[in-house]
């Protein structure tokens, strides 16, 4: 009788109905079940979203409210892509589209030559490495309007020290900020600033699973520095870089906070510019067009990253 | 270190540029001083920016023409008075609620899918974590409008219409919570898969429910992951710019955040350069303080989340 | 599979690998559905109850312990999950750490501890629970050869102290042996026998089981009955199949333990033996106390690696070892016919144990040849 309670003991008899349902479900149902709340969520803020944008395109614009009018197939995206839609918009898809892919191509280049040697140098051991490192991080987590900040008081004409020679020697002109091809080049060195930390990261990591080893057959072999660099170090280190570079890129192509803050996106119109644009002007209809276009364009990044990606691992024989 | 790059240097024969031929003398000390060349260099284009905040702030705004790096002045009192312009401390209070109520609810539904993608098996579990990855990879702008509408009360299911919370925080916090929520999954499944095996079917014959394994076990745990997790959706969270700008009105007393706050003294106070600067510093403090308390966790969670898939 | 277990009872599951004894494991504690059958504790079918209900208490293989939670708190887990008042707790994990010795580790960490006193704090874990069964899963199977032989001979201590029934799961038939009351052996997810160690040891179910038990393994000759007994290349037996229920010409294995086959001097001692059989020494391993001796067919002077492997064409004999003998030496040797034992070889179902009584008047002693 006594081992008869122990069997339960003081354990609260549970509410079969529900909680034994959980306890003796197959192992894969319950993996299910816990990742069902985390779809619920994604489903709602993302996929249902991104489908209803779709949905949205292929309807007219109504000026009045937020809805859309009849339904018009594809003839958003005719009218956005020909450049229709370019008078109600800081300016055509296309301009857009040709501007922040150059702002993506330069800055993660930028960032990615800058984060490499970042890391190459934080790879090393010296006193105060980890001060340097923190110093290197810092950018990463200042927020997007105060980074905008600081670069719109660095260079505007009435505050920064830094406009006025760079003008002399023909490299600005006097407004850069309301200047779209000195903004751009600004936007490009304030992001590189801020995001160059996160490619320095991602490389570090991928610096220190290098075996160590490597480095000293190599040199046993007789290889210089650059020698040991260019044919241990960076095919190493390629899948990493390619990781980062995935990242940034994607990152880089939503671009707009920075904009929106440093110059505003009738000077740089940026692809995000264009679809917060037509949604002020309450243009449902394009606006969702805009968007759903911008969402194809980066797709296309991302599969190409992917193939990439893979291909390099496949490079270096990783079998991940 | 020194030593190994000397031996490194005199075996080099040919292949390297002029500068090692003229550096044969002491070739140790001019690699060491190229290095310490970049290391300074970096340092300082990083933490201008941030020196130049503090020039301008410490500036009596009058003083401020014609600016050299240093500050014409030493003004504090622009860091008692930026205040009484604009409730900067209700956009940071709004800001830091959004920010912790979006982290513990993206942890709490992190924890369970990444619990899942970690240690359990299943069917699709590739395709699934690869659909989070690439949902991640999608412009806010995507979003926008469907969200903006949802959120004003324009979504109708089965005749009743969504709730009105554009100009609030849940406007905010809602798209926050999915949007950052795959990072999250993916730095805790790696934690979690790190956990070693059957601790949850010895808790669960010691008398846990499958639940309680996870909470009293494997949660405690992977505490470093979660922190790791929380932190960076923190940060994020604390950023971004999109959504907060986007689905809020910029009224403090209706939740808007930061972005607000800082964006108030470029529209109002267009000239008052000191006290954009100052204001801006104060943004920046919370996460400048995070990132020395918590640099470890960021660099490993930032890591984790990006190389493991 | 059918099996019950007496209260009381420890019950060894063995099999190789993959045999599905963890799986059966498993399934007891409830960490595993079966797709089909019930699982009965003490005349509770717990079959569809979480493991926290079922009053059972597991020893893991790979141990695991909380690293998060110390000595005396990975013993009082379960305990405080079930909301038992401290004292009582006390007085258990003071009793547990008592019986296994390890009162002085109560505040450390997991990871502080050697593999044998984490095992103990995983034995203790289960023993403060008090539960109706012990599961274990290879508890011992992480330990080195040392250690784990003395774990043995404690945890049969334990048994005698607590007489809680206990169900140990492992892939060695040496600790089988040694520490249950019963052997339940598996293969392919099925149940082989369940028996006594002795009688799974004397009379195998069948041909998988007589090979699994005992180290080294049994001797199988493939052969086929005929009219005067079993026949085959390089052992004959004389026997009446009538009196065995088998009918001539059934493909048959004879099977004999080393230790019953005896030199052709040896002959006191051993009642019924078969005749001899001429023998030729192969390779030999001398392990102390005996001496493991391949037999090949006397015509054979040599053997190749393939002939070798094929266990029909040898014989393993273990003698003492004060035996005089080397290799390449010609011996006789006889088989003690008690001990030996038939399967079917299609089937591998045991025919026969011991094949003495339906020969006895043959008078063994005398050498004659089978007719053909």
């Amino acid at each position: 009788m006594k081992a008869e309670n122990k069997r339960t003991g003081g354990l609260p008899r549970p509410d079969y109905a529900l909680a034994n349902k959980i306890e003796t479900l197959p192992e894969e149902l319950y993996a299910y079940l816990l990742v069902v709340p985390a779809f619920l969520m994604v489903g709602v803020v993302a996929l249902w979203p991104l489908l209803e944008t779709f949905s949205m395109s292929l309807h007219a614009d109504t000026l009045t409210g937020i809805t859309v009018g009849e339904f018009v197939g594809i003839e958003n995206y005719v009218a956005v892509l020909t450049g229709q839609r370019a008078v109600v918009l800081p300016s055509s898809l296309w301009y857009a589209v040709g501007l922040t892919v150059a702002f993506t191509a330069v800055s993660v280049s930028l960032e990615t030559i800058v984060g490499l040697a970042q890391a190459l140098i934080l790879d090393q051991e010296f006193r105060g490495r980890a001060w340097v490192r923190m110093a290197i991080i810092l950018p990463w987590a200042v927020p997007v309007v105060v980074q905008g900040m600081m670069f719109y008081l660095l260079f505007e004409p009435s505050v920064g020290f830094l406009v006025a020679p760079l003008q002399e020697l023909g490299l600005f002109s006097s407004t850069p900020l309301a200047n779209t091809q000195d903004s751009l080049i600004l936007i490009t060195l304030s992001d590189a600033w801020k995001t160059s930390a996160f490619m320095a990261l991602i490389i570090l990591a991928g610096l220190q699973s290098i075996d160590r080893s490597l480095y000293d057959v190599s040199r046993v072999a007789g290889a210089t520095a650059w020698q040991r660099f260019k044919f241990i170090t960076f095919p190493l280190v390629l899948p990493a870089v390619l990781v980062g570079m995935l990242f940034r890129t994607l990152g880089a192509l939503k671009v707009y906070g920075l904009i929106e803050v440093l110059s505003g996106c009738q000077t740089v119109p940026s692809m995000s510019c264009l679809v917060v644009s037509a949604f002020r002007s309450n243009r449902y209809g394009t606006g969702a067009t805009l968007a759903f276009f911008t969402a194809l364009i980066i797709s296309l990044f991302i599969l190409v990253y992917l193939v990439k990606f893979v291909d390099s691992l496949r490079d270096i024989g990783g079998d991940s | 270190m020194t030593t190994a790059q000397n031996t490194e240097i005199e075996s080099e024969g040919g292949p390297f540029t002029r500068w090692v031929r003229n550096a044969i003398d002491n070739p140790g000390k001019v690699h060491r001083a190229m290095f310490y060349v970049a290391l300074v260099f970096f340092l300082f284009t990083t933490l201008f920016p941030i020196y130049w905040l503090v020039v301008l702030a410490l500036t009596p705004n009058n003083l401020i023409v014609d600016m050299g790096v240093v500050p014409h002045g030493f003004n504090l009192s622009v860091f008692a008075e930026l205040w009484e312009l604009v409730p900067l401390h209700l956009y940071m209070f709004n800001s830091f609620v959004i920010a912790t109520v979006t982290t513990v609810y993206v942890l709490l539904v992190s924890s369970l899918s990444g619990y899942a993608f970690g240690r359990l098996e299943f069917r699709g579990k590739g395709g699934l974590l690869l659909l989070l990855l690439i949902i991640s990879f999608f412009p806010p702008a995507a979003f926008l409008l469907p969200l903006f509408k949802l959120f004003t009360g324009n979504v109708v299911v089965f005749g009743l219409h969504s709730p009105n919370l554009f100009n609030s925080m849940g406007a905010i916090i809602i798209p926050f919570s999915g949007l950052f929520l795959p990072l999250s999954v993916f730095i805790l499944t790696t934690f979690y898969s790190q956990i070693p095996d059957g601790l949850e079917d010895a808790a669960r014959v010691e008398g846990t429910t499958r639940f309680g394994a996870l909470f009293r076990v494997i949660m405690p745990l992977s505490a470093p992951g979660l922190s790791t997790a929380g932190i960076l959706t923190f940060i994020a969270v604390y950023n971004e710019f999109f959504f907060s700008f986007l689905l809020s009105t910029g009224d403090p007393e209706n939740g808007a955040p930061l972005v607000w706050g800082i964006l108030a003294f470029q529209g109002q106070y267009a000239s008052m350069y000191n006290y954009m600067a100052a204001a801006s510093l104060i943004g920046i403090l919370p996460i400048a303080l995070l990132v020395v308390v918590a640099q470890e966790k960021i660099v490993s969670g930032l890591t984790a989340g990006a190389i493991k898939e | 599979m059918n099996m019950h277990v007496q209260d009381g009872e420890f019950v060894c599951l063995v099999g190789p690998s993959g045999c599905g004894k963890s799986t059966t494991m498993e399934m007891v504690a409830g960490l595993t559905l079966p797709t089909e059958g019930d699982v009965t504790i003490s005349g509770t079918n717990v079959t569809t109850h979480p493991p926290k209900d079922r009053g059972i208490a597991m020893v893991f293989q790979n141990i695991a312990l909380f690293p998060h939670m110390n000595v005396y708190d990975n013993m009082s887990f379960g305990l405080r999950l079930r909301n038992f008042d401290k004292k009582e707790i006390d007085r258990r994990v003071e009793r547990a750490a008592d019986i296994l010795q390890i009162k002085n580790l109560l505040n450390r960490k997991p990871s502080e501890l050697s593999g044998g006193q984490r095992q103990r704090v995983a034995i203790g874990r289960a023993i403060v629970r008090e539960p109706e069964a012990f599961l274990m899963d290879e508890p011992l199977a992480n330990l080195d050869a040392k250690l784990r032989v003395h774990m043995r001979t404690e945890l049969q201590r334990l048994h005698k102290e607590l007489q809680t029934t206990i169900i140990y799961v492992t892939h060695d038939q040496a600790e089988a042996m040694t520490m249950s009351d019963r052997i339940a052996v598996l293969n392919d997810g099925e149940l082989q026998q369940i028996d006594p160690p002795l009688i799974c040891y004397n009379e195998p179910a069948n041909r998988f089981v007589a090979g699994f038990i005992g180290s080294p393994s049994m001797n199988f000759i493939d052969g086929e009955v005929t009219a005067d007994g079993f026949d085959s290349e390089f052992v004959s037996v004389e026997f009446d199949p009538v009196g065995y229920d088998v009918p001539v010409g059934t493909s048959v294995t004879l099977g004999i333990r080393p230790e019953d086959v005896y030199l052709a001097d040896d002959r006191d001692g051993v009642l019924y033996p078969t005749k001899l059989i001429d023998t030729v020494t192969d390779v030999m391993e001398p392990m102390g106390d005996e001496i493991f001796v391949y037999l090949l067919h006397e015509t054979r002077e040599t053997t190749t690696m393939d002939e070798s492997q094929h266990r029909s064409k040898q014989l393993l004999m273990s003698v003492d070892s004060a035996t005089e003998i080397s290799e390449e030496d010609h011996v006789a040797v006889f088989l003690d016919r008690t001990k030996l034992h038939l399967f079917d070889q299609k089937s591998g179902e045991a025919i026969a144990h011991g094949l003495e009584t339906s020969t006895r008047d043959h008078a063994a002693t005398q050498n004659t040849t089978p007719k053909n």
